[in-house]
């Protein structure tokens, strides 16, 4: 199979950095030619891209037999990765402390000799096989790069808080420029460089390698890789990869931000995070658009300003009517009735099949009752890894299966889905009932379930900013409508961006009288509280009554 | 901020993980770890005076913006900013300004005069030069500047 090769070439290349039975005297040949590259690297005879000085030296790899069976290259390549890494090591030990960035000559000399040994991995890429041999090139980055990836995670372990990111992000980031040189033999294995390249990050990733995370967010986010990753690559061929990367990024960090007591290195981290979403909010709007729902899965609960980068997302032909106008009627929009574009299979992570079953036979024939009393048990599964006692992503994705199944279901009546249409349904016995049945934890995760789907003008933020407004209308206790406003001003009340469904759900319910949100006791119940109320509501440009 | 959810104890993974990260952070990636080696002006960040410029004047990656700025500056830029971006600006420049590079000397070239004689391999006359090495222009009368040493791609 073409597609799981290159994949099995990366995970051979990582089993094979820890082999270690090498030939007698190899170790020494790899060093002496290793030496003698780089000095001929660095020759003004080298030529153009070092080509003159790469024909010589492959005869004298031929020479020494290096060329001579896959496993001595595989292992010419291993050798040569711990010799650069050891070379760095060395030198940072002898000229660097602790806590001090290394003086720029000795970063010269470490850079001078790991730039050499990429560009000797670029040109062998280059010239394995025949010009048109796209799998022997393909095949053999693949390997190289397991390689490097297997000798870090070694290193990674056995050195454990003395490792060093700086060989393995150089030889990365390097190698990745190398290979994306305007150049026809590469631009025709583009595609496969590129996914070479996810695969080897995703392995890396920091879950797997936290002593190179922070090498590892300059990778992903860097210029070049976002641009090929997301811009470049037709019919946006690199977005899934891209959004899994940063999946892994957003799951590594879900630990430590959800206990709001955050280390410096983390917040470095976390800035990072925001860097890059903001840079996606601007240049890729589409990306957060699309993988919204699985984002919002991994970042935790009381990450509110990540999660309204993450929200405020719409696409760029799109134009939002400004929440604030005077009257504004949200059905007379066009875009209402569209609904937005989802990547995830949410419907397959409702698990158990039994309970899915359940579910669909429920939402036909709005019976039996005792389906949502057990709904409830089902969603309680205790979380260790987000800190709860409720299963989130079963939670998300019941609420968004049911959301969509309700919209369909109006749809199919020919109706739109405004406040009465929604009333009175299976859908909404579900709903209501997580709202009532619930204990405040679990109510809170149910509610920023759907808030998660308030966002630019389709039918989803049509359909659930209806249905919060109807709970809040239809509550049977004051402390629902606490929360369903709680939920709304949080994700308010922090810096920009706020997304567009948010805004126009908050300003109808402090707007529209027949909710009487003002006469409401937890809206008055401590003067800083009023205080806040009264500048959100001036904000939304009404006084309050 | 909050936790909504109350604090949950890390386990032990995630205490080994937040040591590595730990110890990661002593030493993070400095902007040079990931652009091409920069031998005669490397980064050597530090931090400046708020009154002092942060970041360099908007739009000055434009040719404009290069058009402006001395030759002097144009030949340094060119000489000590080696395959850069910058460096192809100035040379874009250079070239508007009617400087001409000669590939076997590494130098630009400008005609002082009209040519005395022009054929199709080559031209002479008077021309300023930029010596590098002397760094600094120069007049040289009854050069022969061969088209073969002309570098004349277009800069687009």
């Amino acid at each position: 199979n073409s597609s799981t090769a290159p994949n099995s070439m990366m995970h051979s290349g990582i089993m094979q950095a820890r082999e270690i039975d090498d030939p007698p005297g190899l170790r020494e040949k790899a060093d002496a030619l290793l030496r003698e590259w780089v000095h001929m690297y660095h020759q003004p005879a080298a030529g153009r891209d070092s080509t003159k000085a790469f024909s010589n030296f492959v005869q004298h790899m031929h020479q020494q037999g290096i060329l001579k069976t896959d496993d001595l290259i595989t292992r010419f390549f291993r050798l040569c990765t711990e010799m650069s890494v050891d070379m760095t090591y060395k030198l940072m030990s002898e000229h660097g402390s602790q806590h001090q960035p290394l003086p720029i000559s000795v970063k010269t000399k470490c850079f001078q000799r790991l730039d050499a040994f990429v560009r000797l991995i670029a040109l062998l890429v280059k010239h394995s096989g025949d010009e048109a041999n796209m799998v022997t090139k393909v095949n053999l980055l693949n390997k190289v790069l397991g390689i490097v990836a297997g000798v870090m995670m070694q290193d990674h372990e056995l050195r454990d808080v003395s490792f060093q990111q700086l060989p393995y992000h150089r030889i990365f980031i390097m190698l990745f420029m190398e290979l994306n040189s305007p150049e026809r033999i590469l631009e025709n294995i583009n595609y496969q460089v590129l996914c070479a390249f996810f695969n080897v990050f995703h392995v890396m990733r920091p879950s797997r390698a936290p002593g190179f995370a922070f090498a590892w967010l300059e990778l992903i986010s860097h210029r070049v890789f976002i641009g090929r990753m997301l811009a470049i690559t037709p019919n946006q061929q690199g977005w899934p990869m891209y959004a899994q990367l940063l999946i892994d990024l957003f799951r590594y960090m879900a630990p430590f931000l959800r206990n709001a007591d955050l280390k410096k290195s983390t917040l470095l981290l976390y800035r990072g995070a925001l860097r890059v979403l903001l840079i996606m909010l601007h240049d890729f709007p589409e990306l957060l658009c699309d993988y919204h729902y699985a984002f919002c899965d991994v970042v935790p609960p009381n990450c509110i300003q990540m999660r309204n980068l993450i929200l405020s997302a719409f696409p760029r032909n799109m134009r939002l009517p400004d929440p604030f106008t005077p009257n504004l009627k949200i059905e007379m929009l066009q875009e209402i009735n569209h609904a937005p574009k989802c990547q995830i299979n949410y419907a397959g992570a409702i698990q158990p099949s039994s309970f899915k079953k359940d579910l669909d036979s429920y939402l036909l024939n709005r019976a039996p009752v005792s389906f949502l009393s057990e709904m409830r048990s089902t969603l309680q599964q205790p979380c260790p890894e987000l800190g709860t006692r409720y299963n989130i992503s079963l939670m998300n994705a019941l609420v968004l299966y049911v959301g969509s199944q309700a919209i369909n279901h109006i749809y199919s009546r020919n109706l739109s889905p405004n406040m009465s249409a929604i009333a009175h349904s299976a859908h909404m016995d579900i709903f209501q009932n997580l709202a009532v049945a619930l204990d405040t934890e679990g109510r809170y995760i149910f509610l920023n379930a759907m808030a998660n789907h308030l966002r630019y003008p389709n039918s989803h933020t049509h359909y659930f900013s209806s249905a919060l407004l109807y709970l809040f209308a239809e509550a049977n206790t004051e402390a629902i409508q606490e929360q369903i406003t709680r939920v709304l001003l949080e994700r308010l009340i922090v810096n920009r961006p706020h997304p567009w469904g948010l805004l126009i759900t908050f300003i109808e319910l402090i707007k529209n009288p027949s909710f009487k949100f003002w006469q409401h006791s937890f809206v008055h119940c401590a003067p800083e509280i009023e205080k806040l109320f009264e500048s959100v509501a001036k904000s939304c440009s009404q006084q309050k009554p | 901020g909050v936790a909504p959810l109350g604090p949950q104890p890390l386990n032990e993974e995630h205490k080994r993980e937040i040591r590595m990260q730990e110890s990661a952070f002593n030493h993070v990636p400095q902007p040079s770890d990931s652009e091409r080696l920069r031998l005669y002006m490397p980064r050597n960040p530090y931090q400046t005076a708020q009154h002092f410029p942060q970041v360099p004047p908007p739009h000055s990656d434009t040719v404009e913006f290069f058009q402006r700025l001395s030759t002097e500056t144009l030949f340094y830029i060119f000489y000590y900013m080696e395959g850069t971006k910058a460096q192809y600006m100035a040379a874009k420049a250079l070239k508007k300004q009617s400087w001409r590079f000669h590939t076997k000397y590494m130098m630009w070239f400008q005609r002082h005069e009209e040519p005395k004689t022009i054929t199709d391999e080559y031209e002479q006359g008077t021309y300023i030069f930029f010596d590098y090495e002397k760094w600094g222009q120069r007049k040289k009368e009854g050069f022969t500047f061969e088209y073969r040493y002309l570098e004349d791609r277009d800069l687009n």
